[in-house]
């Protein structure tokens, strides 16, 4: 493999003829983790600007083929480190079709995956809007959104036990039921995100300093969003109203009621909008999803070739101990096939494509990484702007490195 | 070569995609490398504007070896509503490819495909024709194998380990000038003068 220094494409012609190399990251705090640009600049104008990714890259899908379907799980949430839970929901219901157990999934565990996946969007916005808002000088936004992810976090925390990589949804249903207290605290949360959703609009969205940023910064037509596989609020920036909720329907999203949030500007504050939007919707979603919970109910499907028996009947029944030694030793088996499954995470279109030839662990998770291709078409419309905006531009794609580099 | 890798049960399937229960998550199709291209092209010219995605798969003990899949969704590439965007069709494109066989590149009917396919030259080694800038992408420049194959093992090769030169212990060091210049003996004749002085 010949090793050569990085080739520039020379799509865009520099005017005075006089441009230079710049090299902006790895280490560049506004660049949301660690992504190198090289940027040909000519004056404070981007020529040509390529990514430059894989500063991250963990092999999680390689590490994924040596662990049981359960384990892998548990680095896949990993991912998208700021929506946990959509990955685990994509991975959950990819190896739910493989297992021919998609219908009995009890109904309980999919409002609550509903649920999950919402609160996860929300908390996922809130870091990008307030890092987004830093980037720009606006400071003080950063600590409403992180205030308000806090909450959210404290209560995946008390559902799953873990703030950041809770591991709640499971193949078959949810890890365990809701604990006492937890819809209290929804409630009280219910009742406190939308007037922080207003506060949230009110610092920046007629903030003249931030339109003057954002408006007609990084234009995305519908056509290159296509071109370049852009998904999620990047794409519906543009006009394109694509979303996997509405387009495929899962875990019950047809049965909520819910707007798709579009707007025609392509630009940066198109995408700032979308997501504000977005988070409005988020809420109405959490709120009819919380109506639904007052019913008790299993949350697990109640089969023991996949799911963990009942811990009181281990020590009653011979044949849940057996069942519980298996799944726990060499856990489950699943039927050979490959299948394709989509999500709607925070970022796009999230996608497993799931391979198995029968046995105990993956043989391959092909991760379909929402984050990677809207990243790339920074290189169709960081051209021709200043790299000052270039700092926008990556902030209004919203990037998260552990998916893009994986 | 030693893999920590779980070898293969006896009855484990060597081709999973032949087998798959009936899901209808996508229309699936399997094409010879030869007729890829111009299948491909065929799509986009159907309406299947956007590449979701390319990923790859390394089947070890079938022949082919490696299948590239490819994911493709009609959206219309303009504005479009929720109901004009509707439920789009799906598609996915099976090719298998033989080790060493390169595929013709799809980069300049979807730009999409760029990163994609680098993505497989780097982690599965297999080449594309006609992309515009082919090298590793998520794997360091001057990295020997490709990491998702199966036969490569799961924590990475064993490294040999550099001896750790000491001038304490002779019997340790190499023959040859050490990088200061000053060799054992030199080194044993210094310290012997200045205890004489």
């Amino acid at each position: 493999m010949t090793v050569y220094a990085k080739p520039l494409s020379p799509d865009v012609v520099s005017q005075s003829g006089n441009t230079m190399v710049l090299s902006m990251g790895p280490q560049h705090p506004s660049t949301h983790g660690v992504l190198q640009i090289v940027l040909e600049i000519d004056s404070e104008n981007v020529v040509t600007a390529d990514p430059e990714i894989g500063y991250l890259h963990t092999g999680i899908e390689k590490t994924a083929e040596g662990l049981f379907w359960t384990q892998a799980q548990t680095v896949i949430e990993r991912m998208d480190y700021l929506a946990p839970s959509s990955n685990a929901l994509c991975y959950a219901l990819g190896v739910e079709k493989l297992l021919g157990i998609t219908e009995r999934i009890p109904p309980r565990a999919q409002i609550v995956r509903v649920l999950l996946m919402e609160l996860t969007r929300l908390a996922s916005h809130c870091v990008w809007l307030g890092t987004h808002g830093i980037d720009l000088g606006a400071i003080s936004i950063f600590f409403y959104c992180f205030d308000l992810r806090e909450n959210i976090l404290d209560l995946q925390e008390a559902s799953g036990g873990a703030r950041m990589h809770p591991n709640y949804v499971r193949v078959g249903g949810l890890n365990g039921d809701l604990p006492e207290g937890y819809l209290a605290r929804l409630d009280a949360l219910i009742e406190k995100i939308p007037g922080r959703l207003r506060e949230l609009r009110g610092l920046l969205q007629a903030n003249p300093i931030f339109q003057d940023r954002t408006i007609d910064v990084g234009y995305l037509s519908p056509e290159q969003a296509i071109q370049y596989g852009v998904t999620g609020p990047s794409l519906r920036g543009s006009g394109v109203a694509y979303d996997v909720r509405k387009a495929y329907p899962y875990t019950g999203y047809d049965t909520y009621d819910f707007e798709i949030p579009t707007r025609e500007e392509g630009d940066a504050y198109a995408r700032f909008l979308v997501r504000l939007d977005e988070m409005d919707q988020s809420v109405r979603i959490i709120e009819q999803a919380r109506k639904r919970l007052d019913t008790p109910g299993p949350v697990m499907i109640d089969d023991t070739k996949v799911a963990l028996p009942p811990k009181e009947t281990i020590a009653l029944s011979m044949e849940a101990l057996i069942h519980h030694f298996k799944l726990i030793s060499e856990g489950f088996r699943v039927p050979p096939g490959d299948v394709y499954q989509a999500v709607e995470s925070p970022r796009g279109e999230l996608g497993y494509y799931i391979v198995s030839n029968g046995e105990n662990r993956p043989y391959r998770i092909r991760t379909r990484p929402p984050s990677m291709y809207n990243l790339q078409a920074l290189k169709g419309i960081a051209p021709g702007n200043l790299i000052a905006d270039l700092v926008v531009m990556i902030g209004s794609l919203d990037p998260v490195f552990g998916e893009v580099d994986r | 070569m030693p893999s920590t890798q779980t070898p293969p049960i006896a009855g484990a399937a060597i081709d999973p995609p032949s087998l798959r229960p009936p899901i209808e998550d996508a229309v699936i199709e399997r094409v010879e490398p030869a007729q890829l291209r111009s299948r491909l092209e065929a799509l986009k010219a159907e309406g299947f504007a956007m590449l979701l995605d390319v990923g790859a798969v390394d089947y070890l003990q079938r022949k082919p070896r490696f299948d590239v899949v490819y994911h493709l969704l009609k959206l219309p590439a303009q504005k479009a509503t929720v109901a004009q965007v509707g439920s789009p069709p799906r598609m996915r494109l099976l090719c298998g490819v033989e080790e060493g066989e390169p595929l013709r590149s799809v980069m300049d009917l979807w730009k999409s495909a760029d990163w994609a396919e680098r993505e497989i030259y780097d982690l599965f080694g297999i080449a594309f024709e006609g992309h515009d800038d082919l090298r590793r992408i998520q794997m360091p420049h001057d990295w020997v194998g490709h990491p998702l194959r199966k036969d490569y093992p799961m924590r990475g090769p064993a490294r040999e380990r550099a001896p750790r030169p000491s001038f304490a212990n002779k019997s340790n060091v190499v023959a040859g000038t050490p990088p200061s210049g000053r060799t054992i003996e030199a080194l044993q004749e210094e310290v012997k003068r200045a205890r004489e002085q």
